[in-house]
């Protein structure tokens, strides 16, 4: 591996990835705090409303029963469309920048006149960026063990069954990345890249809560990431989704795959 | 060093070059010219493997550019024509960058370049001028000594002082060997540079000659005062004067034949005074970039 590609890349990354590795140890750490504390005496209120339960239910793929508990507040914590959006949001901005953002800016010309060949390029991003997800989830874990503190000991998740939700959204996080490199490879523009990664999303995202109004939809839940990436029944059993963790790896390592046959195939035109 | 294979590339429709074909030796000084659009980049852009034939081939050390890119990168320094840097960079960050990819310790050839530049290696890129981030384009492009140099337009915002410098720093790394591909649409820094001259337009090469054989080719301008008026206005050019303006006694136009033919028809006319200038390269080259190939038969 080349030294100094993965340099350039750590230090375009750097800043983007402390930023929002900040922002969600703290909003990892808000919910995990608030979410407890706050919410468990509304909640009975709460669920009764059937559309709050619905929404609640589609948040977290499963039915959460009569009562909120704990666990549940937990798995809301990780599941809140804030931390996914944070989450996503490192995904796609890091995962188009190479190729489309530099061709984009035009910098690709200097950076490909270099002794370099474009599989180089595209992996020394691709470590950096899983890299940075280590990194951003391991605050956000952080964030959560904080925030979690003023709940009791014996109804906080163990770190065993928190380091499985981790594991689970970064399959997430990996497989969106793979997706947007894909985009990334295939496309000019960056911002094009960028709002076709965030539009698939939005959709998978939608997908998710129709199935849960709409039966016919539910013949297409596979779409939809969030179908496996589901923290609640993970909070409860502690078990590793070791399907839907394969399912997503595959996913990102299909669209990864193809857009690095893409890139190294592609002509690299900046004027 | 380069060789290039009736080399066609389209891009959809539009046709970036077509049927090219070079060869260039090691040490040389070879001027690409053409006028904004005529395919310059491009032919640029395949030799580094960014763009793939669509008929044809191009190699470089003997070596096919897009099977073989990164290999034969290593021995190119490249300048892009349109040089575009990371804003947050500073000279220093750049060149120990390119230091780390090449694997190579560039840092004293590039400090001694900067000296010769003059170029505060330690301003990030957004503070820069445009002269500035050329002159680190051209240093990042000339640090690691290559053997072939690309450079697209590189004279672009650099002071008449700069180009001069950088002219001679060429000419130095040529009488050492190495070659220099040098892509410009300026005739003047051509000529001072180089010793081979190859024209393309719209895609087309259209010329492709040592500078002597441009300049023997080129017409030479010449201006005659007649001692009359009348006769200014009564007497026949001879075939091989192309007459492009009159002016009272003058007439001023270019010698489409040899001098000798000039100075002997001109010692049996009523010329006051006859003037003739070097070959004009420059309104060759015009003619190259207007019509082509027939630029030569006419």
């Amino acid at each position: 591996m080349n030294r100094g590609l993965l340099a350039k890349s750590i230090r375009e990354a750097t800043l983007v990835t402390v930023m929002l590795s900040a922002a969600l140890m703290l909003i990892e750490g808000i919910l995990s705090y608030v979410l407890p504390t706050v919410m468990q005496d509304f909640s009975a209120t709460l669920l009764q409303l059937p559309f709050f339960r619905t929404i609640i239910q589609a948040l977290l793929g499963a039915d959460v029963g009569d009562q909120l508990v704990p666990q549940t507040f937990v798995a809301i914590a990780w599941v809140h469309p804030t931390v996914l959006a944070l989450v996503w949001t490192q995904a796609i901005v890091f995962c188009t920048r190479v190729p489309a953002g530099e061709i984009d800016r035009g910098t690709i010309d200097m950076l490909l006149g270099l002794p370099v060949s474009r599989w180089q390029v595209y992996v020394a991003e691709t470590i950096v960026f899983l890299g940075s997800g280590l990194v951003m989830l391991l605050m956000a874990l952080i964030g959560h063990r904080l925030g979690i503190m003023s709940v009791a000991a014996e109804d906080r998740p163990g770190i065993g069954t928190m380091l499985v939700i981790v594991a689970n959204l970064y399959c997430m996080f990996a497989a969106v990345g793979g997706l947007a490199f894909m985009v990334s490879a295939i496309g000019y523009r960056r911002g094009r890249a960028i709002s076709v990664v965030f539009g698939i999303l939005i959709f998978s995202f939608m997908l998710n809560f129709l199935v849960q109004f709409w039966a016919p939809a539910r013949v297409f839940a596979f779409l939809g990431v969030l179908n496996y990436y589901q923290p609640l029944p993970t909070v409860r059993t502690g078990d590793w989704p070791i399907g839907d963790m394969l399912a997503l790896l595959t996913f990102g390592a299909v669209f990864w795959t193809a857009g690095g046959f893409w890139f190294a195939r592609r002509d690299i035109c900046t004027v | 060093m380069i060789e290039i294979e009736r080399l066609t590339r389209r891009y959809g429709s539009r046709t970036g070059v077509e049927g090219v074909s070079l060869r260039i030796d090691a040490g040389s000084l070879f001027g690409f010219l053409g006028p904004n659009g005529s395919g310059k980049t491009t032919t640029i852009r395949v030799l580094l493997g960014f763009l793939r034939p669509t008929e044809g081939r191009a190699s470089l050390f003997g070596r096919d550019c897009w099977q073989a890119g990164r290999q034969i990168r290593q021995d190119v320094g490249y300048l892009p024509g349109d040089l575009r840097l990371y804003p947050s960079w500073t000279g220093q960050q750049y060149l120990k960058l390119f230091g780390q990819i090449r694997r190579r310790d560039i840092a004293a050839a590039g400090g001694d370049l900067a000296d010769r530049f003059s170029l505060d290696m330690a301003v990030p890129v957004r503070k820069m001028s445009r002269g500035m981030r050329q002159k680190l384009g051209l240093l990042l492009a000339l640090a690691h000594e290559p053997q072939l140099l690309i450079l697209d337009e590189p004279t672009a915002s650099l002071d008449p002082l700069m180009q001069e410098q950088l002219l001679q720093l060429l000419r130095a790394l040529a009488e050492k060997g190495h070659t220099v591909f040098f892509s410009s649409h300026t005739l003047s820094e051509v000529e001072r540079l180089c010793d081979r001259v190859a024209i393309v337009r719209e895609g087309r090469l259209v010329a492709d000659e040592t500078l002597e054989t441009l300049r023997g080719r080129a017409r030479r301008r010449f201006t005659i005062r007649w001692v009359r008026l009348t006769d200014a206005a009564d007497v026949k050019p001879p075939p091989f004067l192309a007459v492009d303006e009159r002016r009272n006694r003058t007439w001023d136009g270019s010698l489409t034949g040899e001098t000798p033919q000039l100075v002997q028809w001109a010692a049996t006319q009523p010329i006051e005074d006859l003037t003739i200038g070097h070959p004009d390269l420059d309104s060759l080259f015009r003619r190259y970039y207007a019509h082509g190939p027939e630029a030569d038969a006419s």
